[in-house]
C-alpha cells in the first residue's frame, strides 16, 4: 500500500483524528498515544447501545479506524523519556494540544526534530500556533462562526445554523493530511522534516465557495438565504414524502412542460416567465407554484424524472436513506469491519477514491485502550512485562 | 499537471497543488469559457491563481492528438467530465497509459465513475441532499434548510489532491502510475460517518437538532443573539470548570444556581432552557465583548463572522491569511491562500489566475516544440482556439 512504512504518532482528540485515519486506511501504520484511561475523545457520542462507555463510542471508532492504540502519560517524566525514546522511528506526529503545550513538556518540535531532522509535526488547533486569538479556546461550533461559514447558514428570519457534524475538524484533518503528503515529498530532498500549522478557523473560511469571493470582488456581504442555494439556482421543495432539491432557474422551458403536462404551471407558461432575470426576481411566486406540483409526488418520483431530464435534481436525503442507497452498494462504498469483541462486524463508510492498484483498506477497528501497549512497549521497545506493569501502576502509561 | 476540470471541485484540487509549486496547465476552449469558467472574474481569479491557461478544442481530432502529447509531457491528469466523455474522445486511462505507462489520472464526478447514476447530473447542492447533510442541517426535519453553498465541491477537491499525492508516493515506490476513480457523493458521505453509524447500529432515525452538540455533553451550547442587527456569538461550554467560570462573567445570578443546571447532564437536559437565560445576558453586549470576556476565563466562544469581517479578522490578518496579486485586468486582486502552513516550504502566491489560452506560446512551443508555423496552423484550424 502507498503509504506502508510511514509511522504515524497520533496525539489528536476529536479534532484531528481524522487526519491520520486517513493515512492509516492508506497503509501508514499509525499508533494513536492515549493519556492513561484513554482519550477524551471516546466520550463523545454517538454511542453503541446509547450508553457513554469509551470502548463503544462510534465516533471514536469511525475516526480511528486501522490504527494500533497504546496508552502514555507525556505529562509524568518517565512519559517524556518514553515519549522520545518512540520518536526515533516516527515519521509524523499528529497533535491537536494548546499552541505551547508540548513545548513546555520538552517535547516540542523544536526539541523533538534535534534528535529526528525528518521529523514532521502537524498541529491543528483552533486558531493556529500565533497570533492574537492563538491561546483562545475552539471547538466546531466557534470555528464554523469565526470561519464564516455559520452566517450564510440558516434562514434570514432565524439564528444562524452550524452545518451538521464536526466539518471543521474534516476539513481541518483533510488540509493536515495533504500537508503531511507534501513535507513528506520535500523530505525526499535533503531529508528535513517541518512543522506543519493548521488552524480550525482556517480551514472554514478556505470552503466557503462564493462567500469570500462576493465580499473580496463585490463588496456583497451574503447573508442567509433559507433554504435557496446562495444564488437561488436551486431550493428545497416539499414532496408527498420528504423534500426534493430543484434547480428552478435551469431548462426552464422543461421545467414548465414538465408542469403543464399535468396542468398545474399555472401563470408560468406566459412569456414574461421565460426571461431569467424576471424569473429571479420574482423567485418566490416561482416556487409557490413548483411546490404544488412537488406535493403531488414523491421525491424518488422527481428524482428520476428529473435525472431522466438530465437535470440535476436529487432527494433530501436522511442518513437512513444513505444506508440503502443503491448507487452507493453498487460501489461498494460501506465496507465490513470485525470487532471480535462484539462478536460481529459494523458496515463502515469508506473511501471516495478508488485507487486502481490496491491502495485503500480498513484494517482493522479503532483500537481499545491501550490495545497494543505490550507489542509496542514490549516487543518493539524491548521493555520487560514487569517493568510495563510498573510503569503502568506509577500512571506513566 | 495537466488540468481538464472545471468550475470548483476539480480546480480546487489542482489549486492546492498550484499553490505548492505544481506546474498546473488548464486546458480551456473560447467555446466554454464562460460563467465560472470566465477568465476575468473574482471567482476564476480565485479558483485558478498559480495556474497556466491553453485553449485547445477537444472536439477536434487534431485536438485530441495534441492531448495526448500533453499527456506525454505530465505526470498527472485530472478530469471532472461525465463519466465516458475522456473515454469518448480516446482519452480513457486505459489509452493514456500507452502513451505514458507511469501516468497518474484522476477523474473526478459527481457519482463515481460506475454504478446506476454516474450519469446523473449533479452539482454541490445536489451532493450535499443526497449525503444527508442538508437534511441535518436544519432546525427541524420536517423544514430541511442545508448549507446554502457548495461546501461539498472543496471536500471532493481535497480527497482529489490527497489522491494525487498518494498516487505519486505510490509511484516513487513501484514506478507505476495510477488511476482514481473519485465520486463527490462518496466524499461527503464519508463527512458523516459517526451519523451514519448511529442510524445503522443503534436502528433509529438520526435527525436535525439545529445548532446543538451533535454527539457532544455540552450545554450551554448554541448560537446566541447580541446587541446590535443581525449580530450573534456562540457559546459552548463542556466542562464544570468551564460553567463556574461562564457563571462568574454573568455576576453569578441566581438562574444559574438552580439545581438543574448543576451538572453537566442536567444542563444539557434543559439546555434549550438554559440558552434562553444565557441569550438574555448575551442580548446584552456585542459578539466582541462576550468573546473576549468568555475567552478571558477559559470558555470557548466566538463571534457569528459576516464575509466582511472575517476579511478584517485580527487573527486571519495577522497570520497573513488573504494574499493580494496583481490581476491583468482586475488589478489587485485578494484571495484566501491556503490553511496548509508548511513553516520551511509555504506556498506562495505570486501569480495571479491565467487570462485565456495566455500560456498557448509557453507550453505549445517551448514544452511541446512546435514550430511557429504549425502553432499558427492549428489557431487558424481552430484547434487551439
Amino acid at each position: 500500500m502507498a503509504l506502508a512504512g510511514l509511522r504515524v504518532l497520533d496525539l489528536a482528540d476529536e479534532c484531528a483524528s481524522f487526519c491520520s485515519k486517513l493515512l492509516a486506511d492508506l497503509g501508514a501504520e499509525v499508533i494513536k498515544v492515549e493519556p492513561p484511561g484513554g482519550d477524551k475523545s471516546r466520550w463523545q457520542g454517538p454511542f453503541w447501545g446509547n450508553l457513554s462507555h469509551p470502548e463503544k463510542s462510534l465516533s471514536f471508532w469511525y475516526n480511528n479506524t486501522s490504527k494500533l492504540g497504546i496508552t502514555l502519560n507525556l505529562e509524568s517524566n518517565e512519559g517524556q523519556e518514553i515519549f522520545r525514546s518512540l520518536i526515533d522511528r516516527t515519521d509524523v506526529i499528529v497533535e491537536t494540544f494548546p499552541p505551547g503545550y508540548l513545548d513546555g513538556l520538552g517535547l516540542g518540535y523544536k526539541t523533538l526534530c534535534e534528535s529526528n531532522p525528518g521529523l514532521i509535526m502537524a498541529s491543528v488547533t483552533g486558531f493556529g500556533q500565533g497570533g492574537p486569538y492563538s491561546k483562545y479556546k475552539s471547538c466546531d461550533i466557534v470555528a464554523s462562526a469565526m470561519g464564516g461559514q455559520m452566517y450564510v447558514c440558516g434562514a434570514p428570519d432565524t439564528a444562524p445554523l452550524k452545518p451538521y457534524g464536526q466539518q471543521a475538524y474534516y476539513t481541518a484533518s483533510l488540509f493536515a493530511a495533504v500537508g503531511i503528503l507534501m513535507a513528506l515529498r520535500v523530505r525526499k530532498h535533503g531529508g528535513q522534516g517541518q512543522h506543519l500549522d493548521i488552524s480550525l478557523q482556517e480551514a472554514v473560511a478556505a470552503t466557503l465557495e462564493h462567500v469570500l469571493v462576493r465580499y473580496l470582488y463585490e463588496g456583497v456581504v451574503s447573508g442567509r438565504q433559507g433554504s435557496f442555494h446562495w444564488n437561488r439556482s436551486f431550493c428545497l421543495l416539499p414532496c408527498k414524502d420528504k423534500y426534493v432539491v430543484l434547480s428552478p432557474l435551469i431548462e426552464w422551458e422543461t421545467l414548465v412542460e414538465l408542469l403543464d403536462s399535468e396542468g398545474m404551471a399555472s401563470d408560468l407558461t406566459e412569456a414574461r416567465w421565460q426571461d431569467e432575470e424576471y424569473r429571479t426576481r420574482h423567485l418566490d411566486h416561482v416556487v409557490e407554484v413548483l411546490q404544488r406540483w412537488t406535493k403531488a409526488h414523491t421525491s424518488a418520483e422527481l428524482f428520476e424524472l428529473g435525472q431522466l431530464m438530465r437535470l440535476p435534481w436529487a432527494p433530501v436525503a436522511s442518513p437512513e436513506d444513505v444506508l440503502v442507497s443503491p448507487q452507493l452498494r453498487a460501489r461498494s462504498f460501506f465496507v465490513p469491519v470485525a470487532h471480535p469483541e462484539a462478536k460481529t462486524g459494523f458496515s463502515y463508510a469508506g473511501a471516495p477514491y478508488k485507487f486502481n492498484r490496491a491502495t485503500w483498506d480498513i484494517k482493522r477497528r479503532a483500537p481499545l485502550i491501550g490495545e497494543h501497549n505490550i507489542q509496542i512497549y514490549h516487543h518493539e521497545l524491548g521493555y520487560s512485562r514487569e517493568k510495563i506493569d510498573e510503569l503502568s501502576s506509577r500512571n506513566a502509561i | 499537471m495537466l488540468d481538464f476540470t472545471r468550475v470548483l471541485a476539480g480546480p480546487y484540487a489542482t489549486r492546492i497543488l498550484a499553490d505548492f509549486g505544481a506546474e498546473v496547465i488548464k486546458v480551456q476552449s473560447r467555446k466554454t469559457a464562460s460563467g465560472s469558467e470566465l477568465n476575468n472574474t473574482g471567482y476564476f481569479n480565485t479558483w485558478n491563481r498559480g495556474k497556466l491557461s491553453i485553449t485547445l478544442d477537444l472536439s477536434h481530432p487534431v485536438g485530441r492528438e495534441l492531448a495526448i502529447r500533453l499527456v506525454d509531457i505530465s505526470d498527472v491528469v485530472m478530469e471532472n467530465f461525465t463519466p465516458r466523455v475522456m473515454a469518448n474522445w480516446g482519452l480513457s486511462y486505459q489509452s493514456l497509459q500507452k502513451v505514458r505507462p507511469n501516468l497518474i489520472m484522476v477523474s473526478m464526478s459527481g457519482m463515481g465513475q460506475t454504478g446506476p447514476w454516474r450519469d446523473f447530473a449533479a452539482f454541490g447542492p445536489t451532493i450535499q441532499a443526497l449525503s444527508g447533510i442538508t437534511f441535518l442541517t436544519s432546525f427541524t426535519p420536517d423544514y430541511p434548510l442545508g448549507l446554502g453553498y457548495s461546501y461539498a465541491d472543496h471536500v471532493a477537491g481535497l480527497y482529489a489532491a490527497l489522491a494525487v499525492l498518494v498516487a505519486l508516493e505510490h509511484r516513487d515506490r513501484t514506478g507505476e502510475g495510477q488511476y482514481v476513480d473519485l465520486s463527490e457523493y462518496e466524499a461527503m458521505c464519508t463527512l458523516l460517518g459517526p451519523a451514519i453509524m448511529d442510524c445503522e447500529l443503534n436502528h433509529s432515525p438520526v435527525v436535525p437538532r439545529g445548532s446543538y452538540p451533535d454527539y457532544a455533553l455540552a450545554a450551554p451550547y448554541g448560537c446566541y443573539k447580541c446587541q446590535g442587527d443581525d449580530r450573534w456569538c456562540v457559546i459552548a461550554v463542556f466542562t464544570d470548570e468551564e460553567w463556574q467560570a461562564l457563571r462568574s462573567v454573568l455576576g453569578n445570578p441566581p438562574w444559574t444556581d438552580e439545581a438543574r443546571f448543576s451538572t453537566a447532564w442536567q444542563r444539557r437536559e434543559h439546555i434549550d432552557n438554559l440558552n434562553e437565560l444565557l441569550e438574555q445576558w448575551t442580548v446584552q453586549h456585542s459578539p466582541e465583548e462576550v468573546m473576549d470576556l468568555l475567552q478571558g476565563v477559559g470558555v470557548a466562544a466566538g463571534i457569528v463572522k459576516n464575509a466582511r469581517e472575517v476579511a478584517a479578522d485580527p487573527q486571519l490578518t495577522a497570520r497573513h491569511f488573504f494574499a493580494t496579486v496583481t490581476h491583468p485586468t482586475l488589478g489587485e486582486t485578494t484571495f484566501d491562500s491556503t490553511p496548509i502552513r508548511l513553516e520551511r516550504t509555504p506556498a506562495r502566491f505570486g501569480r495571479a489566475a491565467p487570462l485565456l489560452g495566455q500560456d498557448n506560446r509557453y507550453v505549445y512551443q517551448e514544452l511541446l516544440g512546435i514550430g511557429d508555423r504549425e502553432l499558427t496552423e492549428l489557431i487558424e484550424a481552430g484547434v487551439i482556439s
